[in-house]
């Protein structure tokens, strides 16, 4: 099949609006990274910096809005053209909520910033953010090549995020039952590693919206569940 | 709440006509390559495919047309209800009374409204006199949803009316001789949006009582019409399945090209 319209204004349109995803995924994937480093190192002007940068995400999840409904109302996409307009919306809107997530992470790191700090706890929140902004990005990475493999491998690696989630989750529990006057850092703390949870659930969103759009189906088998933190849900 | 999937569902799993090997030549040109189809009943059909790909050839075999071409040869078998229609006992002109066909263009007969429609019932002997006739040419006037417009001067010339209000009376011309079967070729390429419009709710509310089979250029009025669709190229059925499937992941490569307006 030749890949070229014979509008090419069409093409261009389509060029267009995946661009944008993937300017509005580096900016996630920077928010994601400074803020968990702000977190780390307690610095609170990189916070500030993530947290004013959330509304050029935001911005730019209008602008993809904008130009897929033009897109759908002038050049009427069918086929793979249409799932790539369909897909491209879904993904904005996941990378905005993940710039939610990660603008929140900022905010708290700045009242994190003013409390005792928990031993060892903004280090995991780190290497949890790390795995988590790779996978956004192989996601990303996917959509772009149309790359079956890679998301299909994203939707593995959400597995091991879950299990990070729950051992800090425990971790945090520990904390707060040695010593109550831990429990609101560590409330903060188990809110941050909930939301870096959520980034990665939308990565996999991202993943299985790439797959569709290479192949024109979700992928058929749930993917891999770990076990919940949720005592007895099983 | 409705099920929106039921109620675009294709109504039956009868098929109306069934289409194996067929083969059409133009003298030496091969223009037909072993076209394999189920055609259902009570469900509108669309062809589509580029200009020269034996879409309309194919439909020209449905009710015979092909054999006022001296030059067309037509092989394979295609059955009406499982009676061959290239029998040598079928009659061409009684076949065309099942099966009926509007064109491209608008071609009301230089007569009036009225007897546009009253012809076919008239010549095939359907109607017993003079009362039953005009119901007859009322009841298609009001399934073309034309009988509004015209009451009042049905003794007017046909070719009178607007190009939606002509192509609307071949409609009605058409269906007055209770067809089965309902072949279009483009026929709403002349008309302006309005009177597409019109016309496409009125091959939707037909398709209750007929099979509907329209050939097409626009991509978009097979999507918004057809419950099935079939792609035709170089000759060849590429690809023939549900509608919505065709037109949000079709399997073949070359509709996928056809349909996205790449060059295939």
């Amino acid at each position: 099949m030749n890949n070229r319209h014979i509008a090419n204004v069409f093409d261009r349109d389509l060029e267009g609006v995946q661009a944008l995803v993937l300017k509005m995924g580096g900016l996630v994937e920077a928010a994601l990274s400074n803020a968990a480093t702000a977190l780390e190192t307690r610095d609170e002007a990189l916070a500030d910096q993530v947290r004013n940068g959330d509304s050029a995400i935001d911005e730019l999840e209008d602008l993809i809005n904008t130009e897929c409904v033009r897109v759908i109302a002038l050049r009427a996409p069918t086929a793979s053209d249409l799932r790539t307009v369909l897909t491209v919306m879904k993904i904005s809107a996941s990378l905005e909520r993940c710039g939610d997530y990660a603008k929140n992470l900022a905010k708290r790191s700045m009242v994190l910033a003013q409390m005792h700090s928990i031993e060892g706890a903004a280090g995991s929140i780190r290497r949890m953010a790390r795995p988590v902004g790779l996978m956004l990005k192989d996601a990303l990475d996917a959509f772009i090549a149309r790359d079956v493999d890679l998301a299909t491998s994203v939707l593995q690696q959400d597995k091991e995020i879950d299990q990070m989630y729950t051992a800090l989750f425990r971790e945090f529990l520990t904390h707060m039952m040695e010593d109550p006057r831990n429990i609101t850092a560590c409330m903060h703390l188990h809110f941050i590693a909930k939301n870096i949870e959520r980034v990665g659930d939308h990565a996999t969103t991202i993943a299985e919206q790439v797959i569709y759009l290479a192949t024109g189906s979700l992928p058929s088998s749930p993917r891999p569940k770990s076990e919940s933190v949720i005592a007895g849900d099983r | 709440m409705k099920d929106l999937r039921l109620e675009r569902d294709v109504q039956t799993s009868t098929n109306k006509i069934e289409a194996r090997k067929v083969q059409v030549y133009y003298g030496t040109n091969h223009a037909l390559k072993d076209v394999d189809v189920d055609i259902l009943d009570k469900t509108v059909t669309a062809f589509i495919g580029p200009s020269g790909c034996g879409k309309s050839t194919f439909l020209r075999c449905l009710n015979r047309m092909n054999d006022t071409v001296a030059s067309a040869r037509v092989e394979g078998i295609i059955t009406l209800e499982g009676e061959n229609i290239y029998d040598a006992r079928v009659d061409p002109v009684q076949l065309r009374a099942k099966i009926g066909m509007v064109f491209q263009k608008p071609n009301p007969f230089p007569k009036s409204i009225y007897d546009n429609v009253a012809y076919g019932p008239k010549i095939h002997g359907l109607t017993r006199n003079k009362a039953e006739l005009d119901e007859v040419v009322e009841g298609c006037l009001r399934k073309a949803a034309l009988w509004n417009e015209v009451k009042d001067r049905l003794q007017s010339p046909g070719t009178g009316l607007s190009g939606g209000q002509q192509q609307r009376l071949c409609i009605a011309r058409a269906i007055a001789t209770s067809p089965e079967v309902l072949l279009m070729d483009e026929p709403c390429s002349a008309l302006d949006p309005i009177a597409t419009a019109q016309v496409e709710e009125l091959i939707d509310e037909l398709r209750s009582q007929f099979s509907v089979v329209i050939v097409t250029h626009s991509m978009q009025q097979a999507a918004r019409v057809s419950q099935k669709t079939a792609f035709f190229h170089l000759g060849h059925l590429v690809e023939y399945g549900e509608t919505g499937t065709i037109f949000t992941n079709p399997k073949d490569p070359r509709t996928e090209s056809y349909i996205t307006g790449r060059i295939g």
